[in-house]
């Protein structure tokens, strides 16, 4: 791994030593290796031979905000390391009532974006050994040689479009600040399947759900579904069934992105875990897109004190309805 | 009886199958390649390591209807629900074929067998297609699955230099490249000369069921557990995990039952009607699925339930897979135990 | 619902559902009545407290076993009898609205009303505009469970 990776790695690794072994936290949530350089893992270290296993690379992709829920069950204080999406999924937990504030350290990790491998050995063939970047280039290296190629091109769909990849709350910020970013496209899918008439944009869904198999990951990977008990299991009355029918399918997506409107911080966790590529994230963003339009800008996760635009009105609202 | 046919003559040799069966195949669909019955202009892509699902699904269907009710008054009237298709299942990778193999010892070999799915197997015609790009992820040789043969296929079929060199190894076998007839040609290509490198992680799983039998409360589950989303991606993905749940469609008058996947890394999975739940946390659901594959099956059946197909390495968002649940439990080639 | 309600060859006739708020548009719906007004009986009045009340797989059922419509009626903005539900109601069923025409749904198959008590002539007229529009649109497939037919 390149050396600035290396550098950081060491400062994390001593702020996270130093509060671990002096008792302020008793768990970090960080991440491990997985069996290949360009895989991780997370990592629950409570000792120093745990914490030699920890990584910070361009693969730290899994947002581990989202362990707090169960760890805090077991733990009185716990540290964990953010980037900027796991720092407002942590603000997403917040305002749910879902984790106390004050039994959590965060260490904030400003992220130059994770890295999609399937990209990269795209790129440069299974012969990839392995990348060392710089300045925002990768270097990939195979056994025939070395290739330089623009990082922007390869980073995974869910951090394309980051506009906030530095911490937004944080208890020490471990390295230098990217700043705000700009993300052009973000609604350019959402658009282009607006334009669609009814017909194409239901044969468009209804051809990417039918690979749905229900194994909820989306679910299990976000941070804004953390009812304890969600609709699909719900037994009285029965809203979820079981089949693999269309209309299942539907009824399912549906209401998971609409139970995010106004909560859904677009990490992107749901596309990342889901093993057959259903674009979620565009069922996530058309909210987005649709209720800043109508209820003005809201980032969700940015600011916990500030309140969700579906738990608020004003008189004057616009809506969406033929009659207004 | 060995034969080859020209990638060209392919699809009019998969538009006969069709006629007579309803043939899977692996096909693109979207981003990924996924085993689907085969229609006219579908991209079948012989050369993917491995079906993003595994093709279990052509025997255990997600969902499946196996009884039709209808009930007025006192009188019930029950429908069981067949399914005679013929079926061929073309370009099943050794791995997965084994697997089937595994579901085979579940459904069929027991008493009584399960007719739907048993039917559905007698009434396919298996041809396996050799290995020739496996991924990072393939570790089929940990479980002494042969990438390049398939022992269990009525053909065996190999992607050699552009051609696609068929041999058939039963009478189901022998009845498909009779039909194919007139698109194959004599093939004299020598198969055994290839040679296909897989990972192996170093693990070497020898003893490793014996040594679990007395390890329900290790350590080791404390901790492995931690990072399961207590999704069911790796169930799901599964070549060998089968596990179903049973649910009615209808009300009181009329309806269906059907039964369809279900996964036990799923809080649900073992809920009772009273509210108890034997495997409340996440810890007792990981450990039951890999007890389940690397203890339970091999105390029931003489084997490992893991062919090393790679899928839950691929696809679990949090890397909690097979691989990482051997090496916790100490199955690596480096003595350790 | 019947299955001849929803055939082209016997003469279509589309299946709303309508969800009335009990303290307004429900009362305007039996202020219809009382008033001898009459409304299309394609409509199906299913009352409940408030259209903040409403949750939106209330709409997606009613799609999965038969509706060719959905029609949400509250109380006009400002005259809630809970003070802010419809409020809640407008901001999230618009949202709501939104995603179902981005699932596929034409934007007539689901629409949200404000209606009073005491426009029982409104909401006769509504009931009559939707039916009349869902008629020219046809039935509606999209969401329809195929099990559904088989079972009633």
């Amino acid at each position: 791994m390149a050396e600035r990776n290396l550098e950081q790695l060491e400062k994390i690794r001593e702020v996270v030593s130093q509060d671990l072994l002096s008792g302020r936290i008793e768990l970090l949530l960080g991440w491990e290796k997985g069996h290949y350089w360009w895989q991780s893992r997370p990592l629950f270290a409570r000792s120093k031979d745990d914490l030699a296993k920890l990584t910070w690379d361009s693969f730290c992709a899994v947002n581990l905000s989202r362990y707090l829920l169960e760890e805090l069950k077991d733990h009185q204080k716990v540290g964990v390391l953010v980037k900027g999406c796991d720092s407002r999924a942590f603000n997403r937990l917040l305002q749910d009532n879902m984790v106390e504030r004050d039994r959590v350290v965060l260490y904030g990790l400003p992220c130059p974006g994770i890295l999609d491998y399937k990209l990269l050995a795209a790129e440069a063939g299974p012969e990839l050994k392995g990348i060392a970047e710089e300045n925002g280039k990768i270097v990939l290296k195979t056994a025939s040689g070395e290739v330089e190629v623009k990082r922007d091109q390869f980073l995974m769909a869910k951090c394309r479009e980051c506009l906030y990849p530095d911490p937004v709350v944080y208890d020490q910020m471990l390295l230098e600040p990217q700043g705000k970013k700009e993300a052009p496209e973000r609604f350019k899918a959402v658009d282009e399947l607006e334009t669609l008439t009814p017909e194409e944009r239901f044969a468009y869904w209804e051809k990417e759900l039918s690979r749905c198999l229900r194994c909820y990951a989306c679910r299990q990977a976000c941070p804004y579904c953390s009812c304890r008990e969600c609709f699909v299991e719900q037994e009285n009355p029965r809203w979820q069934g079981r089949a693999y029918q269309p209309s299942e399918n539907f009824l399912f997506h549906l209401v998971r992105a609409y139970h995010g409107a106004g909560r859904c911080i677009d990490c992107g966790e749901c596309q990342r875990a889901c093993p057959v590529d259903i674009p979620l994230q565009e069922l996530n963003r058309k909210l987005i897109k649709d209720i800043n339009e109508l209820y003005g800008d809201y980032e969700a996760g940015l600011d916990a004190e500030l309140e969700p635009p579906l738990l608020t009105y004003r008189p004057d609202d616009p809506a969406a309805f033929s009659e207004k | 009886m060995k034969k080859m046919i020209t990638t060209d003559n392919l699809t009019e040799l998969w538009a006969r199958l069709a006629e007579e069966s309803t043939l899977y195949l692996p096909v693109q669909d979207g981003p990924m390649v996924l085993f689907q019955p085969w229609q006219e202009g579908v991209q079948v892509d012989l050369e993917a390591f491995n079906s993003a699902v595994s093709p279990k699904d052509i025997f255990l269907p997600r969902e499946e209807t196996y009884l039709n009710y209808r009930c007025s008054g006192q009188a019930l009237e029950l429908d069981a629900v067949e399914d005679d298709r013929a079926i061929t299942a073309f370009g099943i990778h050794p791995c997965d074929l084994k697997a089937i193999e595994m579901l085979d010892r579940v459904f069929i070999e027991q008493d009584p067998p399960d007719n739907l799915y048993q039917k559905r197997r007698e009434n396919t015609t298996v041809v396996a297609l050799s290995c020739t790009n496996p991924d990072p992820f393939c570790f089929c040789g940990v479980f002494d699955v042969n990438p390049l043969d398939a022992p269990g296929a009525d053909v065996m079929a190999h992607l050699v230099d552009g051609s696609l060199h068929l041999e058939a190894r039963t009478e189901k076998g022998k009845a498909l490249l009779e039909k194919a007839g007139d698109l194959l040609e004599d093939s004299t290509v020598d198969i055994a000369k290839r040679e296909v490198k897989t990972a192996d992680f170093g693990l070497n799983v020898k003893g490793l069921p014996e040594d679990l039998k007395s390890r329900f409360e290790d350590p080791v589950w404390d901790e492995l557990y931690k990072s399961c989303l207590s999704c069911g991606v790796c169930t799901y993905v599964c070549p060998t995990c089968y596990c179903f749940d049973v649910e009615d469609y209808g009300h009181e008058a009329k309806g269906e039952r059907f039964r369809c996947w279900d996964s036990c890394m799923f809080g649900h999975f073992t809920q009772m009607a009273g509210g108890h739940n034997p495997r409340p946390s996440r810890k007792e659901r990981v450990r039951q699925r890999f007890m389940h594959k690397l203890q339970y099956y091999h105390e029931a059946y003489g084997e490992i339930a893991c062919v090393g197909c790679g899928r839950c390495l691929r696809s679990c968002p949090v890397n909690l897979d097979i691989v990482q649940a051997i090496k916790a439990l100490g199955g690596e080639k480096v003595e350790q135990r | 619902m019947s299955t001849a309600l929803n055939d082209k060859t016997t003469g279509y006739e589309p299946l709303i559902v309508a969800f009335c708020c009990n303290w307004c548009s429900y009362a305007g719906g039996d202020l219809a009545g009382t008033s001898r007004m009459s409304y299309p009986a394609n409509v199906r009045v299913i009352r409940v407290p408030c259209c903040g009340r409403m949750n939106p797989m209330f709409v997606l059922r009613a799609f999965q076993r038969g509706a060719d419509g959905v029609l949400v009626a509250g109380c006009h903005p400002g005259d809630c009898h809970y003070s802010t539900g419809n409020y809640h109601g407008r901001r999230r069923l618009s949202a709501f609205k939104r995603l179902v025409e981005f699932a596929g749904f034409e934007p007539e198959r689901f629409e949200v009303r404000w209606i009073s008590s005491s426009e029982g002539d409104k909401f006769a007229e509504e009931m009559e505009q939707m039916t009349a529009k869902i008629k020219a649109l046809g039935p509606n497939r999209k969401m329809r469970d195929a099990r559904w037919q088989s079972v009633t």
